[in-house]
């Protein structure tokens, strides 16, 4: 039998199992109950496809298995369910970030003249050192009797205690702004050492072209403006946010979180994996440690507790409505689908998921970013020769993935509890899903998600309707990633080495 | 060396040391590429002129010594920075990307936007079979077919300087041909340091050659007298020993 055909006969067969075991089990279950774990089962899907995603993103191009990878999907939520429900710490925070991130924008602007600089050999050793030392004291100043911890308290208790009224009124007052400012000047000094630092002046074996300064002055400028403006309305912009129309200000949470986890997972990128690319076994066991940090960072902020984030508005009235239309209109908090009852925010994670799908899509096949990862996966090296900085590739990409990490986070916060291991089953699920699509492939990464998300959903359902143990679900994951692995090591949308 | 005119070369590789690994594999070679010229490069195999070319592209770097680009110092810059000042690298053993389309392949090597759509008459007036090919997918094409994408990819930019490694490697005689009427189209615009082992080919196209043997340059000039000089033929390029005899097949059909 010539191979073909033998794949297309494996098709036809297992496409027939799995309608006789869909039909099997519509039969067994009745509509309601099949529609409302089908459901379900799309809902996991989509979680498990948001973290698996950046998984396979950045192990296909760099062939780094991010094991920190569930913490960035846990700091997405924390991000975005700290936004929503009371913003002071992220306000708090926002001018040190920002000064610091326009010190270091600096970069490429001074960057082209501190090389041309001539300075002894040992100087040039020496001055980066200097440098470092002295970024890391103005950070230190910065936050020289700054309390961090009520800050992120305050925004703690206020959003455990306060259901009612308003969840700004324990809040202390803040540091005048006279004396205030001194810190994110001095995080902004603080960034533009980093930016000496790194330029290593003097080293003429760097490239950097002098090219007019226009467009590079635009980024730190705009952070420059963002940080006076942050500065300013530290106190006074939390309470305009909380009394934004709910949908809205969770819309703000989703891309705040994206964005936070588009410049987290840069700066892990630069500052924590590229000097171990030479060493791989390190970059494993350093994001391992990193998921430890994260989560201890997060504890010692917000306190090893479970928060429940509430639902935005289009989500939450209580009711069931019969119809889409009804729904937006209503916000009603479940829906009726060919008779089940379905919570209408496990659409929006499904439509989430969907979309997300489709983005990742359209960046592989039909963006030039797109073009270069998929000529990286196979040889960095001659799109280096063509004149590509892979370098620079390497962390759009896996900043790209924190950052779709980051979007599953808030996008589950509203149903999953808030707290420090919520990522933690999805890590191991999503390398489950990778492991099932196939290294490297985004739509097996799809494929894998959905298929845990089902074998999850309905073997909850039967493990409850047959009072077996519910740790069958769970095990039916490995059990299916077994199977796949036995029959087709590659996995299902791998390619063969 | 040998008759050099200073400041006509696009590009100096003066007595480079490349380790790759712990292994010392370039121990002393140095090539001089005058402008508007083709340059070859020879030697036996693993003689190390891959790896020079990769040291000046900048994927292997030097750790010893000075290659000078257009009147510059480029040992030690990254590699996508050298390319970028206009050296195209054609890799040996087709290395297209496989996953790409035909059409992907050449628009990623656009430098500017529009690169392609500026040279795609002439790319495809080189090797019009890419234009049939257009739309497939790097893995399926032949052997040959991949070796002229690889070439083409290098010509979308606009590059000063061409690093072609082995471009006749794997190819049928009607194909070297037309090959090797690609790149002496190409030498018009463009100089060239080519590596090749088909030493008619060489001889045909070059007019300067370096030898590097065992990781050390040990002879350059002009091609006209290497063509002479049987003895170092036979010496340092011993497998060519049935070059040299179609050689005189063909000096003699010519007379
Ligand atoms: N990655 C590597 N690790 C160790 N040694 C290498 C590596 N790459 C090349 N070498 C060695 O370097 C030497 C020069 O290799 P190179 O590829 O430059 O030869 P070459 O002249 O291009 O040969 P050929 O004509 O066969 O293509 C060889 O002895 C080879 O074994
Ligand atoms: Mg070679």
């Amino acid at each position: 039998m010539n191979p073909k055909t033998k794949k297309l006969l494996i098709g036809i067969l297992i496409a027939g199992l799995l309608v006789a075991a869909v039909a099997g089990v519509y039969a067994y279950a009745g509509q309601r109950a099949f529609i409302s774990t089908l459901f379900s089962g799309l809902t996991l899907g989509s979680l498990f496809f948001m973290v698996a995603a950046g998984l396979t993103l950045i192990f296909g191009l760099m062939d780094v298995l991010n094991f920190a990878h569930g913490s960035m999907f846990m700091l997405g939520a924390y991000i975005g369910w700290q936004f929503y429900t009371n913003p002071t710490f992220i306000f708090g925070m926002a001018p040190f970030l920002l000064a610091f991130g326009a010190g270091v924008m600096v970069t490429p602007i001074i960057k082209p003249y501190l090389i041309a600089l001539n300075i002894s050999e040992k100087l040039q050793k020496a001055l980066p050192k200097i440098a470092y030392v002295l970024a890391l004291a103005a950070l230190v100043f910065a936050f020289v009797g700054f309390d961090i911890l009520s800050v992120a308290n305050t925004a703690m208790v206020a959003a455990t205690t306060t259901t009612v009224g308003n969840p700004l009124a324990e809040l202390s007052a803040q540091e005048p702004l006279s004396t205030f400012w001194l810190r994110p000047f001095l995080m902004f000094v603080s960034g533009l050492l980093i930016a000496v630092a790194s330029s290593r002046p003097g080293d003429k074996t760097q490239f950097a072209p002098r090219e007019p300064i226009g467009k590079k002055l635009l980024m730190p400028a705009a952070l420059l403006v963002l940080t006076a403006l942050s500065t300013l309305v530290r106190e006074s912009a939390s309470e305009s946010v909380l009394l934004m129309n709910g949908n809205l200000r969770f819309a703000l949470s989703i891309l705040l979180s994206v964005a936070f986890g588009f410049v987290f997972g840069a700066v892990i990128e630069i500052t924590l994996i590229r000097p171990l690319y030479v060493r791989p076994t390190f970059i494993l066991l350093m994001t391992l440690g990193l998921s430890y940090v994260i989560r201890e960072l997060v504890q010692y902020l917000w306190d090893p507790l479970t928060y429940q984030m509430s639902r935005p508005p289009l989500f939450a009235q209580p009711g069931k409505a019969s119809s889409i239309a009804e729904w937006l209109q209503k916000g009603s908090s479940t829906i009726d689908i060919y008779g089940a009852t379905v919570p209408t925010y496990r659409l929006f994670i499904i439509a989430l998921g969907i979309a997300m799908f489709i983005l990742v899509i359209f960046v592989m096949t039909k963006t030039r970013l797109g073009m270069i990862i998929r000529a990286g996966v196979q040889d960095p090296q001659m799109v280096e020769a063509m004149g590509i900085n892979v370098k620079a590739v390497f962390t759009v990409v896996f900043a790209m993935g924190v950052a779709l990490a980051a979007l599953g986070g808030i996008g589950a916060a509203p149903f999953l509890p808030v707290q420090p291991l919520m990522g933690d089953t999805y890590q191991t699920q999503g390398l489950i899903t990778v492991v099932i699509g196939g290294m490297g492939s985004y739509i097996g990464a799809f494929v894998g998600a959905m298929i845990l998300g089902m074998a999850r959903a309905f073997g909850d359902y039967f493990a409850l309707k047959l009072s077996l143990s519910p740790a069958i679900a769970e095990a039916s994951t490995v059990i299916i990633m077994v199977i796949v692995l036995l029959t087709r090591p590659q996995g299902l949308f791998g390619k063969k080495e | 060396m040998s008759e050099q005119i200073p400041g006509n070369d696009l590009l100096v590789v003066d007595r480079i040391e490349t380790f790759i690994g712990q292994f010392h594999i370039l121990e002393n070679v140095s090539v001089c590429v005058p402008k508007g010229s083709i340059t070859v490069m020879l030697g036996r195999n693993g003689a190390g002129k891959t790896t020079t070319l990769k040291s000046i592209i900048g994927l292997t770097p030097p750790r010893e010594g000075k290659i000078i680009f257009d009147g510059m110092e480029i040992q030690g810059k990254q590699a996508f920075n050298i390319a970028n000042l206009g050296i195209g690298y054609v890799p040996e053993n087709r290395a297209i990307f496989r996953a790409l389309s035909v059409q992907e392949n050449l628009k990623l090597a656009e430098r500017k936007k529009g690169d392609f759509e500026r040279k795609s008459d002439f790319i495809f007036e080189l090797f019009p079979d890419l234009k049939r090919l257009y739309k497939l997918p790097g893995n399926h094409l032949s052997g040959g077919q991949q070796q002229m994408l690889a070439v083409a990819r290098a010509l979308v930019p606009e590059n000063k300087l061409l690093l072609i490694d082995e471009p006749s490697e794997g190819l049928a005689p009607i194909l070297i041909q037309q090959m090797m009427e690609a790149i002496r189209k190409l030498s018009e615009t463009t100089t060239i340091l080519l590596v090749e082992q088909n030493f008619i080919m060489a001889s045909q196209l070059a007019e300067r050659y370096t030898i590097i043997d065992d990781g050390k340059t040990v002879q350059e000039g002009l091609m006209k007298d290497l063509i002479e000089d049987t003895d170092l033929i036979h010496h340092y390029l011993g497998a060519s020993i049935k070059t040299r005899k179609e050689l005189e097949m063909e000096h003699e059909s010519e007379n």
